[in-house]
């Protein structure tokens, strides 16, 4: 598909340089009962929705980006 | 039986121990339907029978193997004398199979009912699978390496897909504007259509399109799909085409609408287009008495085509369309069809008009009910500008449809089983897709997305931004791996800077982990005892190794690895793991603290990439300052071990490298005839050992130097397999190979790397969970009797006792020390204790503890 990922340091690549990082959910969890949940309970959305990648096969850094997960737009 | 070539014959096909006979411009499923098969497949699951249906190489009805390669779509390939033709499914034959109960069983296997079933007993599911495999699925695969396709890109300023009017329309006009045309086609221009208006319109453009210099056209290249760029992958029988074009024009055209009602999957119910093509172009009359339903102007069209060669005609018309026919056909109009009857093939149709139903007896039923656009590239592009031109371009629409039918032609879903996932709560197009497989068969929804789609509008399904439609994804057609395969042109192999030393030394290299490594240098056992004996080297060059430092390195390790870290004082080590969100440990390393609180960490040789990545994850997650320098191909390391190992050292270094100097486990800065090293203490083997991490270009001066020195020590390199003998007679685990995915430290025997006391690390949160529950399995140490002579045969064997599989070997290796074979496996909690004896193969396997050798590990701290 022709889906291209805004890498801060490298702008528009194309998405098979990079590795998908999963939702994008605070670390700082009050609790483990609460980190628990960050790790297990996705939100799973239909819709836009904030989410980690990394540019591995590029500078190799993490970031965050707002994705729909219906139409693949980056916003 | 063999027919003679009759008259006008081409050439022959042998088709299932018989011949038949071929004539001008046929497919493989035109000669077959001359010769008189109307069965071309058994459906995945319900062994339906299935004839032509769509004609155009959209459906997975007529998929055969050709020339032992399955799945080949004979509607759209061309015959050629000489190929080997059989059918795919069914047992023991498509045309009588045993297993078409399945279709009378149908309420029995309702949708999901390979998750719902065989999970109990599991001892079944060996058995149930191999039944699953013989009863589902298409041809068997070719054995044998497959003929080398070729690869080559190609860059145009424009490239059209699809020519059919729209293409070859936008292709010479692009070409009037001086622009150089990529035009690819999936069949040769205008194949498959009934000699008409249309045709001749594609002919005469074609026969300009053929004389402009600058469109190159591509004819049986089919595209895969759409990339960044953009790149559009086209696949022929022989070569991968990458074309970068400056503009995309996208003219795929339209497909028919697939129907759905009873009995609308049976042979003899056929699409248009391809009753046309079999009637008109093929000359094959496609029955006596034919009942065809036209909504469009096409639909007309096939009507007159099929008029001429076919016998008696029943036409059911759309109101708008009923003066368009002669008085030789009988018409009715404003009618539908409710129903499909038959065994083997169509032999009466309901239709109603009205209050009116009223039974046909035909033999064929012909469906022209209008067309639905081919724009699966289209929606591929997500950033590319593309222009979506002709048929492609134009409307989907949904019919009032509660009939009952097969929707999904590849994976036997029917409307009755999207109802019932809809009722289990999947009520959305993309999982409706994923629990009942529809859409995901060879078809890839090109007949079913649109039925999918308006089953979930017409259920209110919740759909953001109004959306029923599944995901277009690559590839879109079937496509072998050896063309997939024909854009790789080399395996990158990594060398370490010792490459050619090993090569001087006469190694066996191979590939392990993305490098190049010695396995051996010709004789294992002596590569073994210098390390237990005397003193060995290896090239360890290949570890993950990382220098971590900044204000927050103590808080990112600690964060990271699950093992304590914070109290680790400069010059000293220590064996950390790492576990993935689940608790599962996923990583190893060594993590040498340096002072100012940096650290140096190494890593295994596979997982280097991975640690990277996780240490700049965590850093950017908890917004911490470090300093992350991926040193693995910068330095290069040196593995001294062996009992001798200290003595060596003090011959070619002035530095300090006793036990109070370099205590283990930990580090110290050793310059090493003259190469600056960091000197490791490592436990992997079992011996006294430095780890000498040094510049890579330095490396083969401090190999040599280290070899001549080590002269009067009879001193030798090893390889990787020396090494498995030696870190498993430590019962050192590999992970990965004697790991699973769903490993928690305790289960590895790992449980002292974890600090429960810190305040978080990754994994912790799953971790706690997971120590909740009880023990079902652990990793342990096995000393066998009755070992067959190549231990190779135990790895990979079961446990078993009393007939019950109760774990699994992992690694099995001779041990010269022990004179025995030992290993690691698997096995299960409550086996543990109860069974002494376990049958591995042919040997007996004990449960032991590990380490197998020097248990108290005074060898690896002298």
């Amino acid at each position: 598909m022709s889906l291209l990922i805004p890498c801060p340091q490298c702008g528009r690549r194309p998405s098979r340089e990079f590795a998908f990082g999963g939702e994008d959910r605070p670390v700082d969890a009050p609790d483990l009962e609460a980190d628990f949940g960050r790790v297990f309970l996705p939100a799973n959305l239909e819709g836009p929705q904030r989410e980690r990648w990394f540019h591995a096969l590029g500078c190799r850094r993490w970031f965050t980006i707002t994705r729909d997960t219906v139409t693949n737009r980056i916003s | 039986m063999t027919e003679r070539p009759a008259s006008g014959a081409t050439g022959q096909i042998r088709f299932e121990g018989r011949e038949v006979s071929l004539h001008e411009g046929d497919t493989i499923a035109s000669a077959l339907f001359r010769a008189g098969v109307r069965t071309f497949s058994r459906s995945l699951k319900l062994h339906r029978r299935r004839g032509i249906y769509c004609g155009t190489g959209e459906c997975p009805n007529c998929l055969v193997t050709v020339d032992d390669v399955p799945g080949s779509r004979s509607c759209i390939t061309p015959a050629l004398d000489g190929m080997t033709v059989r059918r795919e499914g069914g047992w023991p034959s498509t045309e009588r199979d045993a297993l078409h109960v399945a279709d009378r069983l149908h309420g029995l296997m309702p949708v999901g009912f390979l998750y719902k079933t065989f999970i109990h007993p599991r001892s079944a599911w060996p058995l149930a699978e191999r039944v699953i495999r013989r009863a589902t699925g298409l041809g068997p695969l070719p054995g044998g390496p497959a003929d080398r396709r070729v690869a080559r890109h190609l860059r145009t300023d424009v490239l059209v897909v699809g020519a059919g009017i729209a293409g070859l329309s936008a292709a010479l006009e692009a070409a009037a504007g001086g622009r150089r045309v990529v035009l690819c086609e999936e069949r040769a221009i205008g194949d498959g259509i009934a000699p008409g208006s249309t045709l001749e319109r594609i002919r005469r453009l074609e026969a300009r399109a053929r004389t402009e210099p600058s469109i190159e056209i591509l004819e049986r290249h089919a595209a895969l799909g759409l990339y960044e760029g953009p790149v559009v992958p086209l696949a022929s029988d022989r070569a991968l085409v990458q074309v970068h074009p400056g503009r995309l024009v996208l003219a795929t055209g339209a497909r028919e609408r697939h129907a759905v009602f009873p009995g609308s999957d049976l042979p003899g119910v056929w699409l248009g287009r391809a009753a046309a093509a079999m009637s008109g172009l093929h000359g094959v009359p496609i029955g006596e008495r034919v009942v065809v339903v036209a909504t469009t102007a096409e639909g007309i069209e096939h009507i007159r085509t099929l008029a001429r060669a076919d016998g008696s005609i029943v036409a059911v018309v759309s109101p708008s369309m009923a003066g368009e026919l002669d008085g030789d056909v009988e018409t009715i109009v404003d009618a539908r069809v409710l129903e499909a009857r038959g065994r083997s093939r169509v032999r009466e149709v309901v239709v109603r008009s009205g209050e009116n139903s009223r039974t046909i007896a035909c033999d064929a039923l012909v469906l022209s009910l209008g067309t639905v656009p081919r724009d699966e590239l289209a929606r591929m592009a997500i950033d590319e500008r593309v222009d979506v031109v002709g048929d492609a371009a134009g409307d989907r629409r949904c019919d009032a449809n509660d009939a009952d039918g097969i929707v999904c032609l590849c994976e036997d879903v029917s409307t009755r089983d999207l109802g019932r996932a809809w009722d289990e709560g999947f009520r959305s197009a993309e999982i409706l897709k994923r629990y009942t497989t529809a859409t995901m068969g060879p078809c890839q929804g090109a007949m079913c997305g649109l039925a999918l789609e308006c089953f979930a509008r017409s259920m209110g399904a919740a759909g953001a931004a109004g959306s029923h439609r599944t995901t277009a994804r690559p590839p879109l057609r079937p496509v072998a791996l050896e063309t997939l395969a024909a854009s790789v042109h080399e395996i990158v192999d990594k060398r370490t800077g010792l490459h050619d030393a090993h090569l001087a030394a006469g190694a066996r290299l191979d590939r392990s982990g993305g490098w190049l490594r010695p396995f051996g240098y010709g004789d294992r056992l002596e590569e073994y005892r210098a390390v237990r004996e005397r003193v060995g080297l290896m090239d360890v060059g290949t570890l993950g190794k990382f220098l971590i430092a900044g204000r927050d390195a103590t808080r990112l390790v600690d964060r990271v690895f699950a093992t304590r870290v914070d109290d680790l004082r400069p010059g000293r080590s220590r064996y950390v793991i790492a576990l993935d969100e689940g608790g599962y440990v996923v990583d190893d390393g060594l993590l040498c603290a340096l002072g100012d609180g940096a650290f140096y960490l190494t890593s295994t040789t596979g997982g280097a990439e991975r640690m990277d990545a996780r240490l700049r994850e965590w850093t950017d997650r908890f917004g911490l300052h470090v300093h992350l320098l991926d040193r693995t191909s910068e330095l290069g390391a040196v593995l001294v071990a062996g009992p001798l190992a200290r003595e060596l050292l003090e011959r070619v270094t002035s530095d300090r490298i006793d036990g109070g100097a370099i205590p283990y486990p930990g580090h110290g800065e050793v310059i090493v005839d003259s190469v600056p090293c960091r000197a490791v203490r490592s436990g992997f083997v079992g011996e006294l050992a430095f780890e000498l991490h040094h510049p890579r270009s330095r490396g083969p001066a401090l190999w040599e130097s280290l070899m001549r020195a080590g002269a009067s020590f009879d001193i030798r390199p090893h390889g990787l397999d020396a090494l498995e003998t030696l870190r498993l007679e430590k019962g050192h685990v590999y992970l990965g190979q004697d790991s699973l995915p769903d490993d928690t430290p305790a289960k590895l025997g790992l449980g002292h790397a974890v600090a429960m006391g810190k305040p978080w690390f990754v994994g912790k949160s799953a971790l706690e969970r997971l120590s909740a529950l009880p023990a079902t399995r652990r990793l342990a140490g096995l000393a066998f009797d009755r070992a067959p002579n190549d231990v190779a045969e135990l790895r990979g064997a079961p446990l078993m006792t009393d007939g019950d599989v109760v774990g699994r070997v992992t690694s099995a290796e001779r041990s010269p020390v022990l004179d025995r074979a030992i290993g690691l496996g698997w096995i299960r909690e409550d086996a543990a204790s109860r069974a002494p004896d376990l049958r591995a193969g042919p040997a007996v396997a004990r449960v032991v503890p590990t380490p197998f050798y020097d248990p108290e590990g005074s060898r690896v701290r002298a």
